[in-house]
């Protein structure tokens, strides 16, 4: 190799930027290793945590600093980067606490399921930090893959094999269509980088590159499960092994807008109206469908599509304003919401779950206030918090998308909104009055057995969600 | 911001803190947890009172300020924690505090399940009430304003009647959209404005030009409208009312109602008061009709509760009346008619929960002659009847009467009609009392009734003492409202100005004024 080349990606400040995902990678490496030593496999719980803490501790150093740039500028990491770093280093910890025992035919596979998702965890980093289209592409494939094979993880389990199989088919075509994106861009602009679009605006007008964008997105909106493309989320969502589910409707809803976000400049201003439009189409679909289900994962599923719908409409008024960052912090504040109250509620059902030994349903939390009043009370709080009630994260979060769609003069569309968003409380409600007002049901007995680790997850989780809700100043003052 | 143990804070807190001490109990200790549930409300009782007392209603000033920076918002608007209390808010956080801990005792009689959530909730639903009365700040304003909504549900949702998940969702999910839609108003008023100050908000509403303002004035009024329960809003009430256990019925009735007409007042009156003018005959339209509607929905119900829950919609009709017809008498009859209700209302629905409590049925038809065994309870149901329907030397007599004098300044015809509504009130009213107190005792299972018991005839006092006192004395009261009320007609007459103004000058000169 060239020492010059060398001298440059191993420059201090490369390090510095790809700090997170470089922990994660070791991490995985290391953890490959001790699957070899069987052992060694006590370590293997140490190596998993230390390198989601490592990740963590290298994303807090590029909190606050200015933007670095790696790799010829197809990697950066900046304040908005590292965050969203440690929203998925959250997002996986809350996945892998809550998962702890989950799996019992497949218990002796524990280790491969760590590595997966260790593996998805750095893809959805490297897809947060980069901004060139091949670079994104790497990280898609990173997080997609392994979420592949944990989809289908519990291989015994037909509705696992299912939503693996799903998940397989519909994410290969939305990668296929990607790439065929990519290459119509690249047709159209000559460069696959961010910054290159950026230089080239003029040329994203032609039918080509806009051809391309729009088959970008849609591959983008799979992954964030945007109507029409959110067809798959209910099925994977609930034939997924419950912790992958926590660690997906969590993550890669994240990671997918952490490119959108600025990618989004590239769209053509007038699309703003047909993205509000996709966004309340989104909305009324996921609140719509949730309104009907029974199955506490499905549901929550759909109610995971109308966050993406809201989130969605975040993005639609960014072009109001888009050197203040306001959408960009607007999202990364209700997905960080987002991430602690959904994945709290996936959690406790992936607990639930786990000790009642099977699916969760709403006529199944029957007399949970009564038999486990923490569970029942931080499950209630996540639904307030899904809900958009004030006192909590997901208020705020609301509150900030729907003052990015207003001051984008998008009035009409923010009301649409927030009264789609009454519906959600249909079903929030109905949650609420299975655990605390009805009677308990004798043929589906609440498991009483408490769970140290599972309860003081969900109380940080529930922390979060008030913190976020209620002193939110410092993360408002420094998320952006 | 002020460390006296008489401030605001302390009013507005001390409530959830009673709550967390309630929380904390253990599960069995039902005497322990109502101890300490009434010894809270006692004390938020006197804090309230005392601050109630200290007011200087002269003035239309904010007092008892108190403000602390909480957030930014994007866009550098800073967000504050900022509580104070004027002329428009005094009676009711003195309604709220004093209604407490007779909402507590009350509970002793029909709250036998799961005592310790039931404190909890009812502490939380306090600090939120007492919360959106003195916030200052909006987006603090909104944050009590919706929290508030969720103790109720669970009030109503565990500890409410037959159809309760029913009532409770639809209370829920109606008074939500309202807020939500609000809430986009508020976005962009707080975007357009550049501060949360309520207060500093009240001119830059006042300001706006009028398109703008009937805009945010119909986001704002729909809100309130179907808090309060303006006519065609009203549908969830009866339904809540009718399912909640006595105590969620006082809370509901005596205070929840009030945030939405203490709403109108503040935001939709003070703050667009040129498209409340527009809006005014409207909203008085509105007003009679619930004050009709409302009195004939009662006349034709056989649940006794449902009676009430009715002759709400028909009471908050004069209320909604007086305040848009805009004129001092108006103002100052609905505020006043703002606490009468409560403490009619209040009174009624503590009277039917514990004959309810007794006899375990709501129907009227099941009564009759019930004023043989149980005179004690008569002797206050017909007290409750009197002052409700408007007996002169009680307070609704007053509150009435202001509202029909404003009503008449601006619109004889409403007047007119509204009037009609006293006396329908005083039918089904006096009616229902007559089919459950007198006449034949038909029912043998009423020949067993008890007389009320020590609690809950001392429970009812301090509001039976305030029923004569604001009858006989309602200048006590309504002084301390009247800086701010004073405040808010000069910003209708403002506005009234600048429209008489602007159609009187023809365009062509207002061009010339603009060019200017």
């Amino acid at each position: 190799m060239n020492p010059d080349i060398a001298q440059r990606i191993l420059s201090q400040a490369t390090l510095d930027a790809s700090g997170p995902f470089l922990a994660l990678a070791l991490g995985v490496l290391v953890l490959v290793f001790l699957e070899l030593l069987p052992a060694l496999a006590a370590l293997r719980q140490i190596v998993f945590l230390g390198s989601l803490a490592a990740a963590a501790w290298a994303a807090t150093r590029t909190l606050f600093g200015p933007e670095i740039a790696a790799f010829e500028g197809t990697y950066v990491a900046n304040s908005t980067t590292s965050w969203w770093a440690l929203l998925f280093v959250a997002s996986a910890l809350i996945a892998w606490i809550f998962g702890r025992r989950y799996y019992r035919d497949e218990a002796r596979f524990e280790g491969e399921h760590d590595i997966l998702l260790l593996t998805a965890a750095s893809g959805m980093v490297l897809m947060a930090g980069s901004r060139d289209l091949l670079v994104f592409f790497v990280g898609l494939e990173t997080l997609s893959v392994p979420l592949y094979a944990l989809s289908g993880f519990r291989r015994a389990r037909r509705e696992s094999v299912e939503a693996g199989l799903k998940y397989f088919v519909l994410g290969a075509f939305a990668a296929a269509i990607y790439l065929m994106g990519a290459a119509l861009l690249y047709a159209g602009t000559g460069t696959i980088a961010l910054a290159g679009f950026q230089e080239r605006s003029e040329l994203l007008e032609t039918p080509l590159a806009l051809t391309g964008l729009a088959l970008i997105a849609a591959s983008l909106f799979f992954k964030i499960s945007v109507f029409p493309f959110h067809l798959w989320v209910p099925d994977v969502y609930q034939g997924a092994p419950s912790p992958v589910t926590t660690f997906m409707a969590t993550g890669t809803k994240a990671a997918a807008f952490a490119f959108l976000l600025p990618l989004s400049f590239a769209l053509p201003p007038e699309s703003a109206g047909l993205v509000a439009a996709i966004a309340l189409i989104t909305m009324a679909a996921g609140n719509l469908g949730a309104l009907v289900q029974t199955d506490m994962k499905r549901l929550l599923a759909y109610s995971g599509v109308a966050h993406a719908g809201t989130m969605l409409l975040a993005l639609a008024g960014m072009h109001a304003d888009p050197e203040s960052g306001g959408a960009s912090q607007a999202v990364l504040f209700y997905m960080a919401a987002y991430t602690f109250t959904a994945g709290g509620a996936f959690g406790l059902l992936t607990m639930l779950e786990t000790q009642g030994g099977r699916p969760v349903t709403i006529d199944g939390l029957r007399g949970l206030a009564r038999q486990r009043p923490g569970v029942a009370a931080a499950l209630a709080l996540f639904m307030l918090s899904l809900g958009g009630i004030p006192a909590t994260g997901g208020f705020l979060g609301k509150y900030l998308v729907f003052s990015v769609a207003v001051r984008a003069d998008m009035i009409a569309a923010a009301v649409v909104g927030v009264l789609i968003s009454v519906v959600a409380l249909g079903y929030y409600l109905r949650i609420i009055v299975a655990m605390y007002m009805q009677p308990e049901d004798a043929t589906r007995p609440v498991p009483a057995e408490s769970r140290p680790l599972s309860s003081a997850m969900a109380l940080a989780c529930a922390a979060m969600v008030l913190v976020l809700g209620v002193l939110p100043g410092w993360f408002l003052a420094n998320v952006r | 911001m002020t460390h006296d143990v008489l401030s605001l804070s302390v009013l507005v807190f001390l409530p959830l803190v009673g709550a967390l001490l309630v929380a904390a109990t253990p599960k069995q200790a039902a005497g322990l947890q109502r101890g300490i549930t009434l010894l809270t409300t006692l004390a938020v009782a006197v804090v309230g009172v005392a601050l109630c007392l200290r007011f200087d209603g002269s003035t239309a000033a904010v007092q008892f300020g108190e403000a602390a920076p909480w957030f930014t918002l994007p866009g550098g608007v800073p967000v504050h924690y900022r509580l104070g209390m004027d002329g428009l808010s005094v009676l009711l956080v003195g309604l709220t505090a004093v209604l407490g801990p007779i909402v507590v005792l009350s509970t002793w009689g029909h709250i036998h399940e799961r005592v310790k959530e039931f404190m909890v909730w009812l502490l939380a639903m306090q600090t939120g009430m007492l919360g959106v009365f003195v916030s200052l700040d909006l987006i603090l304003f909104y944050v009590f304003w919706e929290t508030s909504l969720v103790p109720l549900y669970f009030i109503l949702g565990i500890w409410g009647g037959e159809r309760r998940l029913y009532a409770t969702i639809k209370f829920f999910l109606y008074t939500l959209a309202g807020s939500l839609v609000m809430l986009v108003a508020v976005i962009w008023l707080i975007w357009t404005a550049g501060t949360t100050d309520v207060m500093r908000l009240l001119d830059v509403g006042a300001g706006l030009p009028l398109e703008t303002q009937l805009w945010l004035f119909a986001a704002f009024a729909l809100a309130f409208a179907i808090k309060v329960p303006v006519m065609p809003f009203h549908t969830w009430l009866p339904d809540a009312h009718t399912e909640a256990p006595t105590s969620g019925s006082v809370i509901l009735a005596g205070v929840l109602l009030k945030m939405g007409t203490y709403g109108l007042v503040r935001f939709g009156i003070a703050m667009f008061p040129g498209a409340a003018l527009e809006a005014a005959p409207w909203m008085m339209a509105l007003g009679v009709a619930g004050i009709v509607y409302g009195a004939f929905l009662a006349m034709a119900q056989t649940d006794v509760k449902r009676l009430i829950a009715c002759s709400s919609v028909s009471h908050l009709g004069y209320v909604v009346l007086g305040l848009f017809a805009l004129t001092e008498a108006g103002l100052r009859g609905s505020l006043l008619q703002m606490v009468n209700h409560g403490l009619s209302t209040g009174l009624l629905f503590l009277l039917i929960g514990m004959i309810y409590e007794r006899r375990h049925t709501r129907a009227l038809d099941q009564y009759g002659g019930v004023a043989a065994v149980m005179p004690v309870f008569a002797l206050f149901l017909v007290f409750a009847v009197l002052s409700s329907v408007g007996l002169p030397g009680l307070n609704g007599f007053v509150g009435e009467y202001l509202i029909l004098l404003g009503t008449w300044q601006a619109s004889p015809w409403m007047a007119a009609i509204a009037v009609t509504g006293v006396i329908f009130g005083a039918v089904y009213l006096l009616m229902a009392t007559r089919k459950l107190l007198f006449g034949p005792l038909v029912h043998s299972e009423n020949k067993a009734l008890t007389d009320l018991n020590g609690r809950e005839v001392v429970l009812m006092l301090p509001i039976v003492v305030l029923c004569v006192w604001m009858g006989v004395q309602p200048n006590a009261f309504l002084d301390r409202a009247d800086g701010s009320l004073r405040d808010v007609q000069a910003r209708v007459e403002r506005a009234r100005h600048l429209r008489t103004a602007s159609i009187e000058v023809p365009p062509a000169h207002r061009l010339e004024i603009e060019a200017r």
